[in-house]
This record gives structure tokens, C-alpha cells and sequence, in this order.
């Protein structure tokens, strides 16, 4: 499991909020209040937050700063939301991204030969 | 050589081979390789890739200081329909 | 709602152009997609001096609170998703409606530019800037023990930044060399490079460095006998004789394959090891994001010293467009201390236009600050960044018409 930073010889003691729950493809995962989706998860050992739609290879955060969308899961219900920039609530409902039931991208393999 | 499986353009798991192959090819623009390709036209809008596409292009393109080689375009993140047609002043 | 000048970014430059503006009684609201207020530089934590920290927590903080007590209002957790103009008038289309100003100020900054590796999309591998933000805003360790991948300025502050949080750092290394790798895999030119910010760390490396290696000889030499093992900094091995061939691991990172690199970056054969980490850094520097200028319409300019593609703009951080202005790293990659040199620049600018008491010495005195803080920086991300300053300036001078002054 990935620790949380709780001392810091610079930054001083992790000050942290209050204690909510959501989950994660129906798992029960505990985070603080307001804290990125992404860093509650990997808190708690979670990297995998989606797999390629077309490939089904697994993907987790990258920037971590809302640019490059490898977050992205889908949270009470709206698609495409990225977890780094996700502040977590007591509640939430949170499914990972899957492969997409038909793949679209056949063009290519014709297109190679 | 794994380079294969080496990818440039995560969104759209566009692999160097496939860029540096086209671009040699094809001699082409970073906007045309984009085309040829697919390299940065994924969910993240090419913001991850776009200087690596730029790089392999300009590979066998001269560059020319005074363009922007891979256009933007809007939406530059993506929109929710039901944000849409909603007017706030 | 039209009087009011709208930023787009809450990073350095952004909020010390909105505390200077409502300082001159201008209102300011400041639209951000991330979190908090501080942008990149919240992650910064350096030691500037022997028991002076530089810490972007605290900083932005700092910065915030000025800008609230001055009513400067926020949007943050606010993506923008769209620019246009009509009439006079931009348009800032974003995730909480449409927004209206004369003025803007893009001040959005930076992304990383990565280099491939085998093996980099797997859950477990992440820029060497997210390392940090998980790290030191975030307070969660991005793993327990780590690669990272490009050795630069950048990687090396973060690296130092992780062992301080206790996260170990197995190695700070190069790429094995492709066509996007460049400068980053062949030791000799990042031996240069790390000798250009040798003032930076009380580092051994820099010892052997500064002293030896006035010359090429002095330098092939240095790098000839660079040991294989790397020599530690803040006790992290920095390998320069080593690159990462690929990133190893079923569902997740489990390691890296290390292997030894001549001097010219190509790999000794059978000198591959696989050595564990369960997360990897990519290490590949920064570019100026400027998309919102791009969609504005400004003319755009490659400077390798700014780092890439620059939207046109002069010393005042005017664009060439009306009531279009940028500041901080969208104008070229450097420190947050000239971000917010700059950032004051721009709203002084602004400022004048809005007949809101800034004279031209005003801007003067603040566009030599920026020069000021420029010459005296304590991180430069590339040696030549004055010449990059330099030729935008030129670029300006033959190409625009001054803006008529009403």
C-alpha cells in the first residue's frame, strides 16, 4: 500500500479533513474531504483507473494535472471526469473506464497490408 | 525491436514505429502525419504527444519558425452536451 | 461584467498580475480547472540558502489571500473549453457558463513534453511534475521506490523533493536513445547541460564538474569515467552511464530494464538488468501551452530557448491582439519568479489601457524587475534564454505595427 506523507521535515504535519467514503467499482475506499480522487486512490494502492478502450491496457494517472486525460473515470454517473482534478465526497460513486464493446479500429489493420 | 510496441500517442496508441515509418514515407507535415496517423487526435487533444509528433515530422520537414505546425482546436477539453445552449452572463 | 478583467490561470503569473491589478481598484475574476489556487508552483520546495526554504504551499497561499482581501474573485475547478471574440468583446466559453471581458490575461503555463519508453503507458508511470504534485500538494507517496528517467534541472529538484518526503529514489537516469530522445540520452551533452546548473546543488557531481571539465577533452574524459554506478546527489544515484531500455511490469510497473551506455549513448550489449520499482518518473522538460492563444488567432514562433512554440507577444506581454495578453510560462519555460515579474507586467499593461493609473515608467521599472529576476535565478531551464527573449522581441519589432495608444 502506498503511504501518505504524515510528517514532512519542511511542509510539517499532513493536516487532514474529514473522512469520507465513496467507492470504486462497488469497493468501499475511505478518503478525506475535498482531496483528489486520484490521490485517495493511490493512497490506498489503487493505480489502475481505467483500461484503453479499443486494447483493454490497463492506465492510471500521468500528469496528474488535468492535461492528458488518463484519469479519466466515470463519477455519479458522468463519463470522461478526471480523478486528479476530482475533489471527493462522502457518497461517491466512482466506475472505472472499460473497453468499449466494439472495437473501432479494424480500419487500420486493412489500411497496414 | 520493441519500438513496435513503443507508444507516442497514448490516447490513440499510435506507436514510433508507425509515426517514424510514415513520416519517412511520406516526408510530411506534423499536421498530415497527425492525419495519417491518428497521433494526437484522442480524448486529450494531442496536449501529451504533440511536441513528440511535431519532432518525428519535422524529421524529414523543414521547419519553419513562424508556424504552428499542429493546429488547435476547440473544444480544447471536451464538453458535456447538457452544458450546452445555456447562456450565463 | 465587460469593466472586469478575466485571467485564465491561478499559477504565479496569474495571481500577481490580479493582485496588481485590484490594487488599482480593477476588478479581476481568475479562472483555473485545477484544485487549489497556485498552480505549478504549488509543488515547488527548494532550499534557496542553507535554512531558507522556497515553499510553493506557502507561497500561493500568500498570494491567494492578498488577492481575496483585494476581492479578486476565483473560478476554480472551472475548465475552459472554448475563446472567441465578438465585437470588442472576448468570449471565455468554460465548464460554468460563458464569460465576458475586454481584457484577458493567459497565463496557463506549461504541460510536460515526454519522451516514449517501452512500457510507459502502464498504470504506475507518470511525468516527473505529477510526481511532485501527488507528493508535496497531494501528501501521498507516488510509490515506494522509484525510477526516474531524463536527467535535467527539473528531475533533479524533484528527485531531491521525493527522498526529503521519504520516497527513495532507486536512480535518476537517461532514456535509451530514440529520435525523440535527443539531448536527454547521450551523457556527454547532459553532462554539459548539468554543468550549466552546477551553481544549484552542493552536489559531488558538480565537483567533479565545475573543476575538471573546462574543456572537451576534460569533458569526453570526465565522462569516460563516470562511474558506471552513478555518482549520488542528495544520495540518489544519478547514472549517467545508464538508460532505461524499458519499463517492465503485467498490469502495473514492477521495474525497469537498466543497461550501460557508451559515451555516445549507444547500449553495451548483454549489460542488461532488470532492478524493481513500482513507479517511474518521465523526465522530458516543458513546453509553453498556449492553446487558447492558438485559438484566439495569435501568430505563433518556434524558439527552442522558450521552449517551443510562442504566441507572438512584446515586453509589455501585449499580443497582438486587442485586450489579448499573456504571462508566465506561455511566453517561455522559466521559474515562478519571473512567472510573477511578469504577471505584474501584464496587469500594469492592462492597467494603462484601462486609464487605471499605471504610467509607462511603471511598466518600465516592472519589465526590468523581470530582467532583474531573470538574471538572478536560482533554476534556468535553458542557458540561452535570453537569446530566446531576445529574438521574440526582434520578432515583435518587424512585425507589428504598434498598437495605436487611445
Amino acid at each position: 500500500m502506498t503511504e501518505r506523507i504524515m510528517s514532512h521535515p519542511v511542509l510539517g504535519n499532513l493536516i487532514l479533513k474529514e473522512k469520507v467514503t465513496f467507492t470504486f467499482d462497488e469497493q468501499v475506499f475511505e478518503g478525506y474531504e475535498g482531496e483528489s480522487l486520484a490521490a485517495a486512490l493511490l493512497a490506498q494502492g489503487i493505480r489502475t483507473l481505467r483500461l484503453h478502450e479499443e486494447t483493454g491496457q490497463p492506465r492510471g494517472i500521468y500528469c496528474n494535472i488535468g492535461h492528458c486525460f488518463e484519469c479519466r473515470v466515470n463519477v455519479n454517473g458522468l463519463e470522461g471526469e478526471r480523478a486528479c482534478l476530482t475533489p471527493i465526497s462522502d457518497g461517491m460513486v466512482v466506475k472505472s473506464g472499460q473497453t468499449l464493446p466494439t472495437s473501432v479500429r479494424d480500419w487500420r489493420k486493412n489500411l497496414e497490408q | 525491436m520493441q519500438n513496435k510496441s513503443m507508444i507516442v500517442c497514448r490516447c490513440e496508441e499510435v506507436s514510433y514505429d508507425e509515426l517514424v515509418e510514415s513520416a519517412s514515407k511520406y516526408k510530411c507535415s506534423a499536421r498530415e502525419l497527425k492525419l495519417r496517423t491518428r497521433a494526437g487526435m484522442g480524448y486529450c487533444g494531442g496536449r501529451t504527444c504533440r511536441t513528440m509528433v511535431d519532432n518525428i515530422a519535422h524529421l524529414h520537414h523543414p521547419r519553419t519558425s513562424d508556424e504552428i505546425t499542429l493546429k488547435h482546436q476547440a473544444p480544447i477539453r471536451p464538453v458535456r452536451f447538457a452544458n450546452l445552449g445555456e447562456v450565463k452572463s | 461584467m465587460n469593466n472586469k478583467v478575466i485571467i485564465i490561470g491561478a499559477g504565479p503569473a496569474g495571481l500577481s498580475a490580479a493582485i496588481t491589478l485590484a490594487e488599482k481598484n480593477i476588478a479581476v475574476l481568475v479562472i483555473d480547472e485545477y484544485l487549489y489556487a497556485g498552480g505549478r508552483l504549488l509543488g515547488q520546495l527548494y532550499e534557496e540558502k542553507p535554512g531558507t526554504w522556497w515553499n510553493g504551499i506557502v507561497e500561493s497561499e500568500r498570494l491567494l489571500e492578498r488577492a481575496k482581501s483585494l476581492e479578486v474573485e476565483f473560478l476554480l475547478q472551472t475548465s475552459v473549453s472554448d475563446l472567441e471574440k465578438v465585437d470588442q468583446t472576448w468570449l471565455i466559453h468554460t465548464t460554468k457558463g460563458i464569460f465576458r471581458t475586454r481584457h484577458l490575461l493567459l497565463a496557463t503555463g506549461a504541460a510536460e513534453s515526454p519522451f516514449p519508453i517501452p512500457g510507459w503507458t502502464l498504470p504506475g508511470v507518470m511525468s516527473v511534475g505529477a510526481a511532485q504534485v501527488m507528493t508535496n500538494v497531494h501528501r501521498v507517496k507516488p510509490g515506494k521506490r522509484g525510477v526516474i528517467i531524463g536527467v535535467n534541472v527539473l528531475s533533479s529538484a524533484i528527485a531531491m523533493e521525493l527522498q526529503l518526503a521519504g520516497v527513495q529514489v532507486a536512480a535518476i537516469t537517461l532514456p535509451h536513445a530514440n529520435l525523440l530522445t535527443k539531448g536527454n540520452s547521450n551523457p556527454l551533452e547532459v553532462m554539459n547541460s548539468l554543468l550549466h546548473v552546477a551553481h544549484m546543488a552542493p552536489s559531488p557531481l558538480v565537483k567533479i564538474g565545475s573543476k575538471l571539465m573546462k574543456n572537451d577533452f576534460m569533458k569526453k574524459l570526465g565522462i569516460n569515467f563516470y562511474p558506471k554506478n552513478g555518482v549520488k546527489m542528495w544520495d540518489i544515484p544519478i547514472m549517467l552511464r545508464k538508460a532505461v531500455v524499458e519499463i517492465v511490469g503485467k498490469d502495473e510497473v514492477e521495474g525497469v530494464i537498466l543497461a550501460t551506455i557508451n559515451t555516445d549513448g549507444s547500449i553495451v550489449k548483454g549489460s542488461e538488468k532488470r532492478i524493481k520499482a513500482d513507479f517511474v518518473c518521465i523526465a522530458g522538460g516543458l513546453y509553453p501551452l498556449a492553446e487558447l492563444a492558438s485559438l484566439a488567432g495569435c501568430p505563433f514562433h518556434y524558439i527552442e530557448q522558450l521552449g517551443g512554440f510562442i504566441p507572438l507577444h512584446n515586453e509589455q506581454m501585449e499580443t497582438n491582439l486587442e485586450g489579448l495578453y499573456v504571462a508566465g510560462n506561455i511566453t517561455g519555460i522559466e521559474g515562478a519568479k519571473v512567472a510573477l515579474a511578469q504577471g505584474k507586467v501584464a496587469a500594469l499593461t492592462i492597467s494603462q489601457r484601462l486609464n487605471a493609473g499605471a504610467s509607462q515608467h511603471d511598466i518600465k521599472l516592472a519589465i526590468q524587475d523581470v530582467e532583474k529576476t531573470r538574471a538572478t535565478a536560482h533554476i534556468q531551464f535553458h542557458p540561452d534564454i535570453l537569446a530566446g527573449r531576445q529574438q521574440m522581441k526582434q520578432i515583435w519589432a518587424e512585425s507589428v505595427v504598434p498598437l495605436a495608444t487611445h
